[in-house]
């Protein structure tokens, strides 16, 4: 019995081998790619996955749109993907930076993007709207708030990383 | 949304907030290097604004592959295909199609054309990572989607 389970035909042997050759390939090919789609600049930086976006002293109470471009690598497809954030600093001077991606169906929402609310972001698609800290307003189509970036500074530039869910509960401006 | 798996999951789930279709029109040329690599670059640039205009208007805008056609065509007869496929493709659910092009000659036979045509002034662009550049890309998107919004 014993004998028979640890007998390796000469299929299985080259299964194996093939398997195991195919695998390093693999790695050896993904390991370069892996390294590719972390930007050398910003990995000096530190964080893994943290993009430079703007100069701290750019930043203003009134929101405004930054763009990044980052290029990512989805197996076999490399492009160019660009991002945006709204960010603004509020009443106690903490930055703030928002998704603009919509909450209903991903739209990218404007600030003051209706003149008949010009405290708002307003989603061009459905007239969704948000208060300042990404708050849906009630009864406009988004059922949650405007996802936050993480962020970081670092020698006066803003850093943004991944998107988290918004912790607002209340409204108002 | 795009011609992509996940976003035709969402699309027949909420269809009926995704009501505008647009259509990069792009055409083909091979008998001059030098007219092949205008067409080439205006292809990269009309995807790249496409892109744009697709990524800000997701949950409403519908982003169709490329409708790609041979330069020397007929326009009477490619016109007639295109109005098929803009009405197969849209099968009476699209209240606004929208084809993006940079060739003229669409807009000499708009007459003939179903959907609505906006023609684009063709510019060439060297390096697309400039600061000038994006600021281009980002006004003609910006004049593209006030134009498509005033159809709403
Ligand atoms: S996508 Fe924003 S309101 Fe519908």
């Amino acid at each position: 019995m014993s004998e028979k389970k640890q007998q390796v035909s000469r299929r299985q042997f080259l299964n194996y081998s093939l398997t195991g050759v195919g695998g390093f390939m693999a790695a050896s090919m993904l390991a370069p790619m892996v390294r590719f789609a972390i930007d050398p600049v910003l990995q000096a930086a530190g964080g893994e996955d943290m993009h430079a976006v703007v100069d701290v002293s750019e930043i203003t109470e009134e929101p405004q749109r930054f763009d990044w471009t980052v290029e990512q690598v989805d197996a076999w497809y490399t492009s160019d993907v660009t991002h945006s954030a709204w960010v603004y600093k509020d009443e106690n001077d903490e930055i703030v930076a928002l998704s603009p991606t919509c909450k209903h169906l991903g739209c990218a929402v404007n600030w003051a993007g209706n003149p008949d609310y010009p405290d708002q972001f307003f989603c061009p698609c459905h007239d969704g709207r948000y208060y300042k800290n990404g708050l849906n307003v009630p009864d406009t189509p988004p059922n949650a708030a405007l996802d936050l970036f993480e962020f970081e500074v670092k020698d006066g530039t803003l850093y943004l990383g991944n998107v988290k869910e918004n912790p607002v509960q209340e409204g108002g401006a | 949304m795009r011609w992509k798996k996940k976003d035709l999951e969402m699309f027949f789930q909420s269809k009926e907030f995704i009501d505008t279709l647009c259509i990069p029109l792009i055409p083909l040329d091979l008998q001059t290097e030098s007219e092949a690599i205008k067409l080439a670059d205006q292809n990269t640039s009309l995807q790249i604004i496409s892109d744009e205009l697709e990524r800000n208007y997701t949950g409403r805008i519908m982003l169709s592959p490329a409708y790609t056609y041979i330069r020397s065509t007929n326009y009477e007869s490619e016109s007639a295909i295109l109005n098929q496929w803009t009405s197969m493709l849209s099968y009476d659910h699209f209240k606004h199609i929208f084809l993006l092009t940079y060739d003229v000659n669409w807009k000499k036979h708009e007459r003939l054309l179903d959907s609505n045509l906006i023609w684009l002034t063709a510019t060439t662009i060297d390096d697309y990572q400039t600061d000038q550049t994006k600021k281009w890309i980002n006004e003609q998107v910006t004049q593209i989607s006030e134009l498509i919004r005033s159809f709403w």
